[in-house]
């Protein structure tokens, strides 16, 4: 046993005490350091598959973008959105729908290289639609199936002169400078 | 997080630029930016009110094929809107894009709306395209507005539609023989509907047979 001296006893005591009371310093990383240990510590999930994905897609993250990158992702946003307007625009030359009559285009050209069928029903696509003619004797001709409606039309000829069609009933209002015909196709209309 | 800000802010307002211009319609292309901008303003007008805007297209397309004035494709596809709405005035709002679309042609050469009106009278559960459509080009034939209105008028009651676009073309004959065309039109209305050739089955018209 050893001998007891108060003296001392106090001493130690104020000095064990000083040590107690005074500021502990933190590092300042932590708290990084603690969540980190706490995020590796295997979580309460859902069991199977499909909890832990549930889990994966709910967990926050935090993503560091340049504004380059952000305006990157956002004009492939664009394209994307653009390219499917694009597509889904109904084609050109294709009529509306429905059901469609095979209507019959002529024109007698005997001095022409070559004739265009342009209208409502391709847009006024110039190269859309040419005429064809047989063995060279002038008569330009194509088929056009049309659902039944009331179009505008007009020939080009030699991929410059405008004609309308000589047999078919005027467009009524020629506000462009050269003239263009109607044809009206029947059914339910 | 000032960068993520400013990303999300470019990439929401990229998206909305690229949505208007989706919404538009991409044959518009053709025209000239200021002609562009306000034909598409037109097309937009002509949807929210529900009348075709496929015709307007058309002819803004018709106007830059045959290189016409960025004015002239303006005025053209506002009086084509114009017509459009007061014909949904005078046929009501049951009436088809078709019917629509002839009945702007019938009223831009001076066809009344009252006449239209009373065409959808007349013929109240049929449609009226064909009828509308004969209408508009006996007008273009030469026919005065107000007689080729009152022909088809006359044989809006008892004439199918193949039959209206035989009476259409034996206007026409007589125009080309020589006949003044307001009495080549009422000429035909007193041969009436029984001297008239007819199809078949009346339901479907195809294209008259042309003439070289």
């Amino acid at each position: 046993m050893f001998e007891r001296d108060d003296d001392t006893l106090t001493d130690v005591t104020a000095r064990v005490a000083a040590s107690l009371k005074a500021a502990v310093r933190l590092d300042a990383a932590l708290d990084a350091r603690v969540m980190a240990q706490v995020s590796a510590l295997p979580a309460h999930r859902p069991g199977g598959w499909l909890g832990r994905a549930w889990s994966w897609l709910r967990r926050p993250r935090t993503f560091a973008l340049s504004p380059l990158a952000g305006l990157a992702a956002a004009a492939s946003v664009a394209a994307i959105v653009f390219l499917a307007a694009r597509l889904g625009a109904p084609p050109v030359g294709a009529p509306a729908g429905g059901d469609r009559t095979p209507v019959q285009f002529l024109l007698v050209a005997p001095r022409a290289a070559s004739v265009m069928l342009v209208g409502d029903f391709n847009d006024w696509t110039a190269s859309a639609t040419p005429l064809r003619t047989a063995a060279g004797g002038g008569l330009w001709t194509v088929t056009v199936p049309l659902a039944p409606g009331r179009y505008r039309y007009a020939f080009v000829v030699d991929g410059k002169r405008w004609q309308p069609d000589p047999s078919a009933p005027p467009a009524p209002d020629d506000e462009f400078g050269s003239p263009s015909s109607v044809v009206t196709v029947g059914g339910t209309l | 997080m000032t960068a993520l800000r400013t990303a999300a802010l470019a990439a929401g307002l990229t998206g909305l630029l690229a949505a208007q211009a989706a919404g538009q319609d991409p044959r518009l292309e053709r025209l000239d930016p200021d002609t562009r901008i306000a034909v598409a303003g037109l097309v937009d007008s002509a949807r929210a009110s529900g009348l075709p805007a496929e015709a307007l297209i058309d002819r803004a397309l018709e106007g830059a094929a045959k290189q016409a004035p960025a004015s002239r494709i303006i005025s053209a596809v506002t009086t084509l809107l114009s017509n459009l709405r007061d014909v949904r005035a005078a046929l009501g709002a049951s009436a088809t894009a078709p019917e629509l679309e002839a009945g702007a042609s019938a009223i831009h050469l001076g066809v009344r709306p009252a006449a239209l009106t009373r065409l959808r009278v007349l013929r109240a559960r049929q449609p009226l395209t064909i009828a509308l459509s004969v209408m508009a080009d006996l007008t273009a034939r030469g026919v005065p507005a107000d007689s080729a209105a009152a022909a088809v008028l006359a044989l809006a009651g008892s004439l199918r539609d193949d039959q209206f676009l035989a009476f259409r073309r034996s206007v026409e004959r007589d125009i080309e023989l020589g006949a003044p065309p307001a009495a080549a039109a009422s000429s035909s209305v007193r041969l009436g509907a029984g001297s008239l050739p007819m199809s078949n089955g009346g339901t479907s018209t195809s294209m008259p047979p042309r003439r070289p």
